[in-house]
């Protein structure tokens, strides 16, 4: 059984022994458990093996910390230094912030404010200072792997906005990685902290994943904690799903809920600043109650003055007054008289709207109002003057007895209690002793006057009557008369005149008779009568007789003053008087003169007809050698010179006549009828230059003896042989008829003023050259006129031409043709 | 789902061209030269889900010493930029991605041949290409001009990434 035993499980019973003796042999059980412990804890869940380790390795720390603390010291070391010495920076960042921002508060207003509150909340100053000078708000979180630089989550506040944060996240990392590389830091925290203006990005580094806040403010230092406890939180719960992250963030949803947390993080502004609405509004409502208050003080100040000027006016008697509600009420009696209260109004600042009078009219017996009502009532004449007296009025002056009647009635009407009107004082006037007083006012006004010299004078049964002397020159008594209520047609006057020897008298007499150049200057000086000035000496002499003939009694002439007018002045006078002379002849224009250094210098225009300047000079007392004159000829277009220029180129024969007719030229006779159509072309000419040339009474000459002869003249022919200038001695009778024919036409004519030519035209045959034809004919009037003249015809009234072949008389190929045509022609011309 | 991807390539290979037209973007060129990486979003709509590729473009760089390899921690992918006229960036894409790979191990990629419509400077021979597809790499030949094969590329490689 044994040996069964054996062979069946022997090796299984020594196997358990060995196990066993394993068990019980806690050596050899370590070593065998150390075998395979390793890979025992490798396969346990973590969990369980972490619950179950968890109590053994906090002892053993434990006890390795009360053993030799310096162990685990040495091994945390490089844990821990950084952890400590960001956490030590990070205190005392907080310090100085804390300090800067107590230091920028501590003196201002809000400073004051912030103590205020550090003492009734308790909390220190510097965290109240902290607590309202850091404004930030957190906008966006970003969850980031930190290995693959993915993004994880990401959170952002309300209305802050941000490009694609997949973009950021990956971008963010990428920079620290570019950070970290660039400067060669091993680190492993990481960059945490970018600035740029308002924002700071704030990243806290964790074992897989790095939080990045964005803040916009100025964050309190503590916020590094809150980030921070919020990603080790996360790090807590999703240790896990964090650690295996590739790109999927299903698993980490609740994650975005740690985040709110931060992004909920701020501190705001509070916008409990000064009330300054509130006090605005209150300081508006004191002001305006103030200024309310002032004015209704002001109006009623207004108010009184106005009310006790009112009563101390004479005639006004206020019986009451009273403000309410902003408006004056006040009542009383007043005189029509005395000042109208509306009008005292103007003046003061009181509001005439708000202003409510009752006034019942009175009259009142002051004596100025009993004055005023007596002066407009009982009218009194300006004689009589009105006044007040001892609280009586008094009248006095002069007055008709009516108007005393009425004045005395006045009197007595005015009752009781009024003043006293006292008109004893008032005399009566009549009218006879008034216009003696007139009479005397004017008697003494006429004594008074130069000139005069009343002699006597009287009144008697209302008629006045004056006697004396008085220079003509005096002023007129009966105008005296006027203005004085003297009636004139009871003033009898009778004067006698006299000369006055008062020097106004004399003065105004020696004006008249020495008749004074506007040079001299007469006046009275002390009594004496003055010359002064200048004059002539001519007038100086007759000044001094007049002097020696002012006679005993008389003033004084002195005429010493009276300078001799220089030989200039006079030399200068007379220029004067020739230039005015030349200035009123026609056809002379003065364009203009001078008198300079004692010469005369005088330009112009003249006609050639007109007088000569020169000539003229002749009885002037100018001295021609210092006259210099420059004369530009023009034609004046006087109808005078146009005459005589009209005389000198018409030649008009005797029987024509020139005149002139209220500025017309007017032409008038018989005269040939070339010059009637010269005379014709003249007036055209003139016309245009204004000037008028009557024609049309111009005739033309009839003269039948002469026309008869004319005709016999023009009718006669001097006929020559072919190719002869020289008339045959057949001509001979011919020629001797025509010469005196031409003479007695040529006498005749001339006696009725009129030039007559004759012109000699010599003709030639057509027979020839040309040339030889014209040249023949020329000779043949040549010859013709020799012969007139050698039988007593005067040569400058004939006048020659040759006309060739070209005025035949007859055809030339007719049969008298040649020698008819080989003649002298004559035509008489009347100029 | 989020996933960061690297874009690697060498210098002017046309990576940030690649992307400018296809991606999401905030942040100006200049990150890259300041900073030395620029972040784009590309969001691919997959079958089964939307992948966001956070895509991670670092400075081109022919110099690999200066390559920040610590801007690819993290990464689920890459995207390896060659320029197909230059052949020298192929080497330079592979000593990129070796050197990521060494530091944070093997990742998906994709291998884009870049400026395909530069075809008379193309530099690459197809046996090449051959070569390398023969070794199960996804390879794409894009054009940043036309946009040819850039969505495919960046689809295939968010499937890769997902999986």
């Amino acid at each position: 059984m044994e040996t069964l035993r054996q062979l069946l499980v022997g090796r299984e019973i020594s196997e358990l022994s060995r196990v066993s003796d394993l068990l019980d042999e806690p050596e050899q059980l370590a070593a065998a458990v150390g075998g395979v412990l390793p890979s025992a804890a490798a396969r346990a869940p973590h969990a369980q093996l972490g619950e179950a380790l968890a109590p053994a390795v906090e002892r053993a720390v434990q006890r390795s910390i009360q053993k030799s603390p310096r162990t685990l010291t040495d091994i945390l070391y490089p844990v821990f230094l950084p952890a400590i010495r960001k956490s030590i920076g990070e205190k005392i960042d907080q310090t100085f912030q804390s300090l800067n921002e107590t230091l920028r508060h501590i003196f201002t207003w809000h400073g004051l404010k912030w103590r205020f509150e550090s003492w009734r909340t308790g909390a220190s100053f510097s965290e109240v200072v902290l607590k309202h000078s850091l404004v930030y708000r957190v906008e966006h979180v970003f969850l980031i792997n930190r290995n693959s630089g993915l993004l994880i989550a990401h959170v952002t506040a309300e209305n802050a906005t941000s490009e694609d944060p997949q973009l950021i996240s990956s971008m963010l990392s990428a920079i620290q990685d570019f950070v970290k590389d660039s400067f060669n830091e091993k680190e492993q925290s990481g960059l945490d902290t970018i600035r740029f203006g308002e924002l700071r990005l704030w990243s806290e580094v964790g074992p897989f994943a790095t939080l990045v806040a964005v803040i916009r403010g100025n964050p309190p230092e503590e916020l590094h904690e809150i980030v921070r406890d919020v990603l080790f939180r996360i790090h807590d719960e999703y240790s896990q799903a964090l650690e295996q992250f590739d790109g999927d963030s299903s698993q980490l949803i609740g994650v975005e809920t740690q985040l709110q947390t931060c992004v909920e993080l701020k501190q705001e502004d509070s916008n409990q600043g000064f009330p300054w609405l509130v006090t605005a509004a209150v300081l508006l409502i004191l002001i305006a109650a103030g200024g309310w208050f002032f004015l209704s003080w002001q109006s009623g100040q207004r108010w009184q003055a106005y009310v006790s000027r009112l009563a101390t006016q004479p005639g006004i008697i206020v019986a009451e007054q009273k403000v309410s509600d902003g408006q004056f009420y006040i009542a009383g009696l007043r005189d029509p008289l005395s000042a109208d209260p509306q009008s005292l109004l103007s003046g003061t600042e009181v509001d005439p709207a708000r202003v409510h009078s009752q006034w019942q009219f009175y009259q009142s017996l002051e004596p100025e109002f009993v004055l005023k009502r007596l002066t407009a009532s009982l009218a009194p004449p300006d004689t009589v003057r009105l006044s007040i007296v001892d609280d009586r009025i008094v009248a006095e002056g002069e007055a008709p007895d009516t108007w005393i009647d009425r004045a005395r009635s006045a009197a007595r009407q005015l009752s009781a209690g009024g003043p006293e009107f006292d008109i004893s004082k008032v005399r009566d006037v009549s009218p006879e002793a008034r216009a003696a007083e007139h009479w005397q006012a004017y008697v003494s006004r006429l004594e008074t006057q130069p000139g005069i010299i009343v002699a006597e004078q009287r009144i008697r049964d209302g008629q006045f009557y004056i006697a004396g002397l008085r220079d003509p020159l005096a002023a007129d008594p009966q105008a005296l008369l006027s203005g004085t209520e003297v009636d004139p047609a009871r003033v009898h006057s009778q004067w006698q005149f006299y000369q006055s020897l008062e020097p106004e008298f004399v003065l105004k007499r020696l004006t008249a008779s020495l008749y004074p150049p506007d040079t001299v200057r007469l006046s009275i000086v002390d009594d004496r009568i003055v010359a002064e000035g200048e004059a002539p000496d001519t007038w100086i002499d007759r000044a001094r007789a007049a002097a020696r003939q002012l006679s005993a009694g008389g003033p004084e002439f002195d005429i010493s003053k009276v300078r001799d007018v220089s030989p200039e002045a006079r030399a200068a006078e007379h220029w004067q008087h020739y230039v005015s002379r030349l200035e009123a002849q026609p056809g002379i224009i003065v364009a203009q003169q001078a008198a300079r250094g004692g010469h005369f210098y005088i330009s112009g225009l003249r006609d050639p007809l007109a007088a000569d300047p020169q000539a003229l000079l002749s009885g002037t007392e100018v001295d021609p050698a210092r006259v210099h004159s420059q004369w530009q000829f023009y034609q004046s277009l006087d109808p005078k010179f146009v005459v005589k220029r009209l005389t000198a180129s018409l030649t008009p024969p005797k029987s024509v006549r020139l005149s002139i007719v209220q500025g017309r030229i007017v032409v008038v006779g018989e005269a040939p009828a070339a010059w009637i159509n010269r005379a014709q072309a003249a007036a055209e000419q003139l016309s245009e230059d204004g000037v008028v040339l009557d024609v049309s009474q111009l005739s033309e000459l009839s003269l039948p003896e002469l026309n008869r002869l004319r005709e016999a003249i023009q009718a006669t022919d001097i006929f020559f042989n072919s190719g002869k200038v020289v008339p045959g001695p057949e001509q001979t009778p011919v020629l001797d008829r025509l010469a005196d024919q031409i003479k007695e036409f040529a006498q005749s004519a001339r006696k009725s003023g009129i030039t007559a030519r004759f012109m000699l035209t010599g003709h030639s045959d057509g027979t020839g050259r040309e040339t030889a034809n014209a040249s023949i004919s020329a000779a043949r009037a040549e010859t013709v006129r020799a012969l007139l003249n050698k039988r007593g015809v005067a040569p400058e009234l004939l006048l020659v031409r040759g006309a060739g072949t070209f005025e035949p008389v007859v055809p030339e190929n007719s049969q008298t043709g040649s020698s008819t045509n080989r003649r002298v022609s004559i035509t008489v011309n009347l100029d | 789902m989020q996933k960061k991807i690297c874009m690697l390539g060498g210098f002017a290979v046309g990576k940030t061209s690649l992307v400018r037209r296809f991606v999401q973007s905030i942040f100006s060129d200049t990150y890259l030269t300041t900073v030395g990486v620029k972040i784009d979003k590309k969001s691919v709509a997959l079958p089964d889900k939307t992948v966001d590729l956070i895509l991670w473009d670092l400075a081109g760089e022919d110099d690999i010493g200066s390559f920040r390899v610590s801007y690819v921690r993290g990464a689920t992918g890459l995207v390896l930029v060659i320029d197909g006229t230059r052949a020298a960036t192929l080497a330079v894409a592979l000593t990129l991605r070796e050197r990521a790979e060494a530091e944070f191990g093997a990742m998906p990629f994709v291998l884009l041949f870049n400026k395909s419509d530069l075809t008379d400077r193309w530099a690459i021979s197809d046996s090449e290409i051959n070569e390398l597809r023969q070794r199960g790499w996804q390879i794409y030949l894009t054009s940043a001009l036309s946009g040819e094969n850039v969505d495919d590329a960046f689809r295939q490689l968010a499937s890769m990434v997902t999986e």
